[in-house]
């Protein structure tokens, strides 16, 4: 009777004596319980060991202070909102603006670490940024420090262009700050400086070009182009639509 | 005034067979003989103090006298009988964590002590649980059927003896008494099913009761097979018949491997958990029990899983004796005895581990079509090797 109870079973899906009924799948058990034993198992106790993580492991990210700009590429940039520009002393007590990251809302993208023209913002392998306030997870711009910054931490942006790669040289990387630059419609221009003013690298300078009709100097900015970093600032600043970037490659 | 008496005049270690109320007859009890002692420093301090204070008190004397010494080292003996059991338990509760996570490449528990004081922080868990019962249920049947399977499973596991000296009784029919009381749990199960007004609870109980219906005849036909094999059903008798010579479990492979199957079932362990399934009813017959009510269960189970192993251990590895090295085994019996119990309850988890738990109908079928017949052929082998006078 039980040899019918077994016979029942060897219909293609229980194949009764290879299969060992259940001793097979207590023997795998048995075998995984021998490794887990000689060996440690696969879990790590989380507080006290942690997982490897890669080297250039994009965590939240860290400002170099005395690098950045201040140009607001990253507050563009941030997907989730998560920086703003504050006014902070620098090293003489000079007022400059660099940003600030609420790490409550940063989604780790380091999109601010690519888009940044100088690299002073960077990734970090730090992950662990628990606080007991949500106001302790706002990340000022001396707070963001990290010092040991490697190469690979500084993501780099580089572009291949259509033109370029429909016209066969699609290996071609272009850095991302040097595609594109300002260009000025000349008749819109009112001569108000304020493109000169907000241009955090001081590329443009004023250029007269004789007088208007009240005999006051036309001005109109001029780009130094190797000076640029495309962060398109007087774009937003003009108040006549003036600037445009445009593709210079 | 009279004069300085020294402790050591109230606590002087009688032997505890010289005293007349002795209620273990002929045999020499160790346990006993332990709480006697422990009463004697206890009760001894105590009228030692009243003597200094009260002079020629009669309290003091009543404190040691045999019918009062008697009654405390009973009290005493009771907890101890207890507590061995529950640390057993216990111990076994951490050598199923540990070894199921290693088996599923966890780490099992880590609180302390390689994980043993989870257990400890499990059970001050439950005492700081809110009791909730709900207003439907049959309040009287509810408390009663709780208390009974938690009463009984603590009764089972202190009848198992652990050596030849540690025992609470020592009588003829000893392990079917331990069996009929271990078939008495899948009644309550289905009661409190009943009573405490619920799908799932009254699903789960009345799985209890047709999981029994399955593997309780095969069982009692492997118990009656040891006891033919041994000649008696006197837990110690057993023990004495596998003394020096080769333990059953190799005339009886069969009947082992079966008994070992039934005894994960009547436990209602995985894969047998029938009765509680958490991943198909909520918590089976136990839904309703919060708090210390739902711990002292888990602990019944437990020492039922314990009592378990014991009669494994019992009938087929010679209890608390190790084949073939003689007098050696007067040494520590109760330890050799709670050793193999944890062995064998590896042997469950590794069951356990490696198996699904089975259908209603699979376990009706194993009962009937795959445990009984080998039941039946294993009583065959040993009827056979009686006859032919190998045994």
């Amino acid at each position: 009777m039980a040899m019918n109870y077994l016979e029942e079973y060897r219909d293609g899906r229980h194949r009764t004596w290879k299969d060992l009924w259940v001793v097979r799948p207590i023997l795998v058990c048995c075998r995984l319980l021998l490794r887990t034993t000689i060996h440690r198992p696969v879990t790590v106790l989380y507080p006290y060991e942690a997982l490897w993580n890669p080297d250039n492991y994009r965590g939240r990210p860290a400002l170099e202070f005395n690098k950045c700009l201040g140009c607001g590429m990253c507050v563009r940039m941030c997907p989730c909102t998560a920086i703003i520009l504050v006014e902070t002393p620098d090293d003489e007590g000079k007022p400059v603006m660099r940003p600030q990251i609420n790490m409550g809302r940063c989604s780790f993208c380091a999109y601010c670490a690519e888009y940044c023209p100088v690299d002073a913002m960077t990734v970090t392998p730090i992950v662990e940024l628990a606080e007991y306030t949500r106001s302790d997870l706002i990340y000022g711009p001396r707070r963001l420090a990290y010092e040991h910054t490697t190469e690979g931490m500084k993501v780099k942006f580089e572009e291949t262009l259509i033109s370029d790669y429909k016209n066969g040289n699609g290996e071609i990387r272009h850095d991302h700050f040097s595609i594109d630059r300002p260009e000025l419609d000349e008749k819109k221009c009112i001569s108000c400086k304020k493109c000169a003013k907000v241009c955090p690298v001081n590329a443009i300078t004023m250029v007269e070009h004789g007088t208007n009709a009240k005999g006051r100097p036309i001005l109109w900015p001029e780009v130094k182009s190797d000076v640029c970093v495309s962060c398109s600032n007087c774009i937003d600043a003009c108040p006549k639509s003036a600037l445009k970037m445009k593709e210079v490659l | 005034m009279v004069e300085y008496q020294s402790i050591l005049d109230w606590i002087n270690f009688p032997d505890p067979m010289s005293n007349p109320y002795y209620p273990f007859g002929d045999a020499y009890n160790l346990p006993y003989d332990i709480s006697m002692k422990i009463w004697e420093i206890l009760g001894g301090t105590i009228a030692w103090l009243l003597n200094l204070i009260f002079p020629n008190n009669g309290i003091s004397g009543w404190l040691v006298c045999d019918m009062t010494a008697n009654f405390f080292a009973l009290v005493v003996f009771m907890i101890l009988m207890f507590a061995v059991p529950f640390i057993g338990c216990l111990v076994s509760l951490w050598e199923e964590r540990k070894i199921l996570g290693r088996a599923m490449d966890r780490r099992g528990t880590m609180i302390g002590m390689w994980g043993f004081l989870q257990c400890v922080a499990d059970g001050l868990k439950t005492f700081m649980k809110e009791n909730v019962q709900s207003k439907a249920v049959d309040k009287m049947a509810f408390m009663w059927t709780c208390s009974l399977v938690i009463g009984v499973s603590v009764l089972l596991a202190i009848m198992v003896p652990l050596s030849g000296r540690w025992f609470v009784v020592d009588y003829g029919s000893g392990l079917l008494i331990i069996m009929a009381l271990y078939a008495l749990a899948p009644f309550f199960i289905l009661v409190s099913g009943w009573a405490q007004n619920n799908k799932f609870t009254l699903i789960g109980g009345i799985r209890a009761a047709e999981m029994m219906l399955a593997y309780e005849i095969p069982i009692l036909i492997i118990i009656a097979t040891v006891a033919l094999e041994a000649g008696t059903f006197n837990i110690n008798g057993i023990v004495q018949a596998q003394y020096d010579t080769i333990p059953y479990f190799i005339p009886q492979f069969v009947g082992f491997i079966t008994f070992l199957f039934c005894a994960t079932a009547e436990a209602e362990r995985a894969p047998f958990d029938l009765a509680e399934a958490e991943s198909e009813l909520v918590e089976g017959w136990q839904t309703e029990y919060s708090g210390m009510k739902w711990g002292l269960i888990m602990l019944a189970d437990y020492l039922r899983g314990y009592v378990s192993c014991a009669m494994i251990v019992i009938m087929f590895f010679g209890g608390w004796n190790i084949p073939f090295i003689g007098d050696w085994n007067n040494y520590m019996p109760e330890f050799v005895f709670l050793l193999k119990a944890w062995f064998v309850f590896l042997l469950m988890i590794l069951i356990r581990v490696g198996t699904a738990r089975v259908r209603t109908d699979q376990i009706l079928n194993l009962g009937w079509r795959v445990f009984m017949p080998l039941a039946v052929a294993n009583l065959m082998i040993v009827l056979m090797l009686k006859v032919g006078g190998i045994i």
